[in-house]
């Protein structure tokens, strides 16, 4: 990391960006012509203070402050934050609650890959599959918004339960839904995996074996694509994943090209969860009732985000509020690894080896100031993106 | 500015025209100061085929040099207030911006965390409001549509030539 | 249980560095206290026998119970009294295996050695560890800022209970 020489420096500060507590990053690429010899990172844009923050508000409050962590991801930390604040209370939510929790996961899980397949084709310079797999989002937000009636921060969770219930309209509707997105899933997964062009800027590119993917503490599907067998929906269950077991995915492509693969999988297999979740919904209560003060003790709780393994530690000394709340997202993880793998590639390669660990690059500007020499140049994420597009034409 | 000098009459016809080009393509930038990426993703949907603002002549690109629009999302966090007041310096005159969501209105959720220094409007001058936590992509275009007309209709200043080079002789 | 089997592997892994050990097996979790000065060892134990991954650091503050004056009166993060100490955890999971490692150090001489030599993605939590409870973690190999503006004043640790939130805030402004 420390290897960058004076005279030939790049630097990418990316800007504010990305939601999750610290996920924006800076990074400084070193550069030896095209080559990157050395990456660095800076985050704290959108950092806010949510941990502290998070002790100065009741039990109650910290479900909407945490899942405004993200925005892409939210519901995900608050069940998290819940099934880590249930245990502590010694109470468990109901079956059907702990089922339409999981049902909500898993279409969060597929809004966010295919916002991650349109951003990354964009990062590639493939708008056009941008453009449909965005319009193919739509779907799943409209079930989204048709269970919670909020395209984005769902607000499912209560404490002890979750507060919407699925009648079989609403089922109904998220099969018609998933039958539609299934189709051109299928569609992606061609395109992604025989497009010639698309896997010229995809294949072998950003290679990381399975010990580098261990080493640098990668997580989610960027070490599953590394044939790291780790999901803590299999790992460690939670909600209603005992009952209804999802499949590993892995492939031991390790480059950009396997993290597509492995996506789009696990798209099949979100679709034949909630399928089988729905087909089996449990019967019963919603909610279960919840102490307002919260008993002393301390918990761990790991959910499996769309992006990795998301880490909750949460303290509580007995009263209103939490003593403490620890968030360790999965794309702190992740940056670690692109720090890495970035030596050795080209900076062309550079927007999609970042898109490739589903940073949730939003759109957003992102000013680069390259260092070549002397003179410095002022580069927005755009310019950069171009740069890599025409390299590649 | 430049120093045109024009007679009034020209002036007025120039600045019709620039209305006019304005209302019909505004460039937009989108900055994120520090938000949850749910009004970004918001705003990246409008721009995708279902709601499309393109068509409108909205088009959201990257550098500030070329945008008339400053689309802010989030509370302002203390690392990104600079940047925000950088960008919305580089953008030539004259500039609009639009405050995206609950947090960029009033804080939000992130009202009093320590890295927070509160609403977009405490750092720069705001036109148009979006609420919502996200807004709806329809909602944002609606705001966007909302600044346009003011612009069309004249309640929205927009600074001549003339009047800038008073205010920055001030 | 492929989980219980690496607990027990952990727990024998540990026992020469542990001052005390506490399982809990029906959430597959060990608590292993340590002396900061046994840290590295213990962490190159797991790290030789591949047992799982570091999967964060936390830290969470002791502050000592203040004696007389009004904690709120000032601003500044000194605390008087001497039992004042950061917690740290190093949490290590395997599966459903979750092994927590303690540390606690006090304010003053809140030093730890890295574990970055072993873990090279320890740097982003350590640098997260010393800007938010002003440990300092000695060998790490970056330690530039990585959350906290710029411009944010040195020794002022935000996570520590008594930086608090309105003084910070306050001071921001122009």
């Amino acid at each position: 990391m420390e290897t960058r020489k004076s005279s030939e420096k790049f630097v990418v500060p990316i800007g504010p960006q990305h939601p999750a507590l610290k996920e924006p990053g800076h990074f400084e690429f070193t550069v030896d012509g095209e080559i990157v010899t050395g990456a660095s990172v800076r985050l704290g844009y959108v950092h806010r203070g949510i941990e502290k923050g998070a002790e100065d508000r009741t039990w109650t409050q910290n479900i909407y402050l945490l899942e405004r962590i993200c925005g892409i991801c939210s519901h995900v930390h608050a069940t998290a934050y819940v099934l880590g604040v249930e245990k502590l209370a010694g109470v468990s939510a109901p079956p059907r609650a702990q089922a339409i929790r999981t049902v909500t996961a898993e279409l969060e899980r597929i809004h966010s890959h295919l916002l991650w397949l349109g951003v990354a084709a964009h990062e590639g310079g493939f708008d056009t599959l941008f453009m449909y797999s965005w319009r193919d989002r739509e779907t799943v937000m409209d079930l989204l918004e048709l269970i919670s009636g909020n395209r984005v921060h769902y607000s499912t969770n209560v404490l002890g339960g979750v507060k919407y219930d699925l009648d079989t309209e609403k089922m109904d509707a998220i099969r018609r839904g998933l039958d539609f997105l299934e189709e051109r899933t299928h569609h992606y997964m061609k395109v992604v995996t025989t497009d010639e062009t698309f896997l010229a800027r995809t294949r072998g590119v950003g290679l990381m074996t399975r010990e580098q993917a261990e080493a640098l503490g990668a997580v989610g599907p960027t070490a599953r694509a590394s044939s790291v067998r780790r999901d803590i929906r299999i790992d460690a269950p939670y909600a209603a994943y005992p009952d209804f077991p999802v499949k590993l995915i892995t492939d031991d492509g390790g480059d950009l090209l396997a993290r597509f693969v492995v996506r789009l999988k696990e798209l099949f297999e979100s679709y034949r969860v909630i399928r089988a979740i729905l087909d089996q919904m449990p019967e019963g209560e919603l909610t279960t009732r919840v102490p307002r003060r919260i008993p002393a003790g301390e918990v761990i709780s790991r959910v499996e985000a769309p992006r990795g393994e998301l880490f909750y530690y949460i303290k509580s000394n007995g009263g209103e509020k939490p003593e403490r709340i620890k968030v360790r997202t999965p794309s702190l993880c992740n940056w670690g690894t692109v720090v890495s793998v970035a030596v050795g590639h080209k900076l062309a390669d550079m927007p999609m080896l970042l898109a490739g660990i589903d940073p949730c690059f939003s759109c957003n500007d992102r000013m680069v100031r390259i260092n070549r020499g002397q003179g410095a140049q002022f580069w927005s994420w755009e310019n950069l993106r171009q740069y890599g597009i025409e390299y590649y034409r | 500015m430049t120093n045109l000098k024009l007679d009034s009459n020209w002036q007025r016809i120039l600045d019709k025209i620039r209305t006019w080009a304005r209302v019909n393509s505004p460039w937009a930038i989108h900055f994120n100061s520090g938000s949850c990426n749910g009004c970004d993703i918001e705003i990246l949907a409008t721009l995708t085929p279902r709601y499309d603002v393109e068509r409108f002549g909205i088009k959201l690109q990257g550098s500030p040099r070329h945008a008339d629009v400053l689309i802010c999302t989030g509370p302002v966090t203390l690392q990104a207030r600079d940047r925000l007041i950088r960008i919305y310096e580089q953008m030539p005159e004259p500039k609009f911006v639009i405050a995206v969501g609950s947090c960029g209105l009033s804080g939000g959720v992130f009202h009093g965390c320590y890295n927070v220094v509160g609403s977009i409007d405490e750092v720069l001058p705001v036109n148009v409001y979006i609420p919502g936590c996200p807004p709806r992509p329809e909602a944002i275009i609606y705001g966007v549509v909302q600044l346009l007309n003011s612009l069309k209709s004249g309640v929205s200043k927009v600074g001549t030539v003339a009047e800038l080079v008073e205010k920055q002789e001030a | 249980m492929s989980s219980q089997t690496a607990l027990q592997t952990a727990e024998e892994l540990l026992k020469p560095y542990a001052m005390e050990m506490i399982k809990q097996e029906e959430d597959f979790r060990l608590d292993v206290l340590l002396s900061p000065d046994q840290l590295h060892e213990a962490v190159k134990a797991l790290h030789d026998a591949r047992w799982g991954y570091l999967s964060a650091i936390a830290g969470v503050d002791h502050p000592a119970p203040v004696i007389g004056e009004d904690a709120n009166a000032s601003g500044t993060v000194q605390e008087k009294g001497k039992e004042s100490q950061v917690e740290v955890l190093y949490v290590f999971c395997q599966g459903a295996a979750v092994l927590v490692l303690r540390l606690k150090v006090p304010y003053t001489h809140a030093e730890l050695p890295t574990v970055c030599d072993l873990i090279p993605s320890a740097t982003l939590y350590e640098r997260e560890l010393m800007e938010m409870f002003g440990v300092e973690i000695h060998g790490t190999p970056v330690k530039d800022r990585l959350l906290l503006p710029d411009e944010w004043p040195e020794g002022v640790y935000p996570l520590r209970k008594a930086t608090i939130i309105g003084t910070t805030r306050s001071g921001s402004e122009e």
